[in-house]
């Protein structure tokens, strides 16, 4: 094919080595190790518990071919349990290193299944180490460096401008004081009288304004109007907190993780469906997350100011408030709670409950505000909280807001209750004039004396 | 003097228009608040500030040696002995019908699918886009012949990465779920 005899000679030795390999390790050997199967396989079983590069539920796979043999893995991936209860001392102290979380036997994989996954972790701990190797000089390392120099260089720029904008002006005051001095040498002090008389002139015809009765009137009459609108307005607004948005301890972004992640909003808010209270999650949901996601990676997030938020700085404050340790994943003692800012605050007079509104009447609901299908019934008062950065109050929460909304919802919706039904029945029989007592009406319900 | 007025009434009407509009679009203030004895409960809600505890909070954890009113106590050790025996003896309460199948997809797609998928095939958008490790498929033979059992241990005291789902699902909750996942495991 080839005339080059330097390409010639290659061909023969990769093919040399080929053969070489074929007869150190064997044919079928080195046949079943195949990085690729070992791919696939690694993230069917493996992948939901390990990383080859970082510890996640088990160890870091780098290099676990350095530090077992083969066939000690291959049992181990059979049945580590059986090895632990047999007191094999090298699996017990990795069953103790690792919290004691067992991991799941895979009885179903063959030597060679193990093989195979075996060559993809070595594959992918090379790739690791050579990019290692290249160093911190990173392509992202750098353009994060570029930008941040390019910041400083423009403001040093900046800065250079407003002193040489100081200097000149400076020298324009020196001058004109100059001038100054050189009339006044001249004798031209009579000019300096006059100039002083011009605005005189313009106070007078100013007092002569100010003292005007209909001047007076009208001016107090616009400060009246003006007063009186403002103070209107901030008593109509008074206790209503439409737009409120505080900022709230950690900058937790309702966009990333209800609306590019995806989340549910049930996830979190779980009392939402089945109490009163939406509830504001415990730590320990965040960490059902956030024990593996340590680091944000996503696009840039900015507050409501348009400032820029480090979201893995947000993240270690969850860690911070739960005492926990990434590296180690153990939680410390030192724990306080997380102090969130309520938004959305009714009064304690008023009795409101999620479950209500979001399970039994939330089909009407749906119809009444035009909700797409695929949004959250919450969106209704609580607006696109899947495209906030920072959470607002987006409904006024006033009487008058409760009430339009119950005036105007058709309970055509309605999910079948006899409560209904019932109702109906013992209003018919007293149109008719038959007998009806308490207890048709529900009068012996428990709760309507226990409650 | 007309003119003088004039320049008056606009002089005036600047000066209530940049004081009414000086507030920034960003409020990070409540506003004003009239009577807050009748707007603030007397009753400390859960989630506040309560000077009365050592550690500041309302929310206090159960005595110990004590259980909340209607809190049922899951009987099996979070031990590997504990999984094994749950998904031998373990088994749902809850009928198998149709109603509890439709609730558990229901709760299946707002609480498990983020990652396991809609399907079970680990394809939710915490696994995709936020580099969640991504769980086995709920057809894979690891787990498509999981015992009820041990479904519902594992939502309890979670397993490998998935946490502890105790707190948001309930016990028929978690029943009906498995209901629904033992659907997808034919798949």
């Amino acid at each position: 094919m080839s005339t080059n005899p330097s390409v010639f000679l290659k061909n023969y030795l990769k093919k040399g080595l080929l053969i070489l390999t074929f007869v150190f390790f064997g044919v079928a050997q080195a046949l079943a190790a195949d990085p690729k199967e070992g791919e696939t396989l690694f993230k069917a079983n493996c992948s939901s518990c390990h990383a080859v590069g970082k510890k996640v539920t088990g160890p870091a796979l780098k290099d676990v071919d350095k530090r077992h043999e083969e066939a000690w893995i291959i049992k181990w991936v059979h049945n580590s349990q059986a090895m632990v209860k047999a007191g094999d001392p090298v699996a017990v102290k990795l069953f103790n290193e690792n919290n004691q979380s067992v991991m799941t036997a895979f009885p179903n994989l063959t030597e060679d299944n193990v093989k195979s996954i075996l060559a993809y972790i070595k594959q992918e701990g090379d790739a690791i180490d050579k990019a290692a190797a290249a160093g911190p000089v990173g392509g992202a390392a750098a353009e994060s460096k570029g930008t941040s120099t390019f910041t400083i260089f423009s403001l040093l720029g900046l800065v250079g401008v407003l002193l040489l904008v100081i200097w000149v002006l400076n020298r324009v005051i020196k001058t004109l004081e100059q001038i100054v001095a050189n009339r006044k040498a001249e004798g031209l002090v009579e000019e300096e009288v006059e100039e002083e008389e011009k605005p005189s002139a313009f106070a007078v015809k100013l007092k002569k304004l100010a003292l005007n009765k209909k001047v007076i009137a009208l001016s107090l009459l616009t400060a009246i109007v003006v007063l009186s609108a403002w103070s209107v307005r901030e008593m109509w607004f008074t206790g209503v907190t439409q737009n409120y948005q505080p900022v709230q301890p950690i900058k937790f972004s309702h966009k990333i993780h209800a609306g590019v992640n995806q989340i549910n909003c049930q996830y979190c808010h779980s009392g939402a469906f089945k109490s009163k209270n939406a509830s504001i999650p415990s730590a320990n949901v965040c960490m059902n997350c956030h024990s593996q996601i340590n680091e944000y990676k996503g696009e840039p997030i900015f507050d409501a100011e348009g400032e820029k938020i480090d979201g893995t700085a947000e993240i270690q404050k969850i860690y911070a408030a739960l005492d926990y340790d990434p590296t180690t994943q153990k939680y410390g003692t030192n724990t306080r709670p997380i102090e969130w800012i309520r938004i959305h605050n009714l009064p304690d007079f008023a009795y409101f409950n999620h479950s209500q509104h979001v399970k039994v009447a939330e089909e009407s609901i749906r119809a009444a505000k035009g909700l797409k299908a695929e949004d959250p019934v919450c969106y209704a008062c609580h607006g696109e909280v899947a495209k906030m950065d920072e959470v607002y109050q987006y409904s006024p929460l006033t009487m008058k807001w409760c009430i339009n909304c119950h005036r105007e919802t058709d309970m055509k919706h309605l999910p079948k209750n006899h409560y209904y039904d019932n109702m109906v029945e013992v209003h018919d029989r007293i149109k008719r004039g038959e007998k009806v007592t308490v207890a048709q009406m529900g009068g012996l319900e428990c709760s309507k004396c226990h409650y | 003097m007309l003119r003088n007025k004039i320049k008056g009434v606009v002089l005036v009407s600047l000066i209530g228009v940049v004081t009414l509009s000086s507030c920034s679009k960003v409020k990070r203030d409540p506003g004003l608040e009239y009577a807050p004895q009748m707007y603030r409960p007397i009753a400390y809600n859960p989630d506040q500030k309560n000077e009365a505890f050592a550690d500041g909070k309302t929310a206090q954890k159960p005595v110990e040696g004590t259980i909340p009113q209607g809190f049922e106590v899951f009987h099996y050790p979070n031990t590997p002995e504990g999984y094994e025996a749950a998904g031998a003896e373990l088994h749902s309460p809850l009928a198998k019908n149709e109603a509890n199948f439709e609730e558990g997809k229901k709760l299946f797609l707002n609480m498990c699918s983020q990652c396991h998928g809609k399907t079970g095939m680990a394809d939710g958008a915490v696994v995709a886009k936020a580099g969640f490790p991504a769980p086995p498929h709920y057809n894979s033979d690891a787990l498509k012949n999981l015992p009820e059992g041990k479904m519902f241990f594992t939502i309890t005291y979670g397993k490998g990465a998935m946490g502890s789902h105790a707190s948001q699902l309930s016990k028929e909750e978690r029943w009906k779920i498995i209901q629904y996942i033992q659907y997808l495991q034919k798949q």
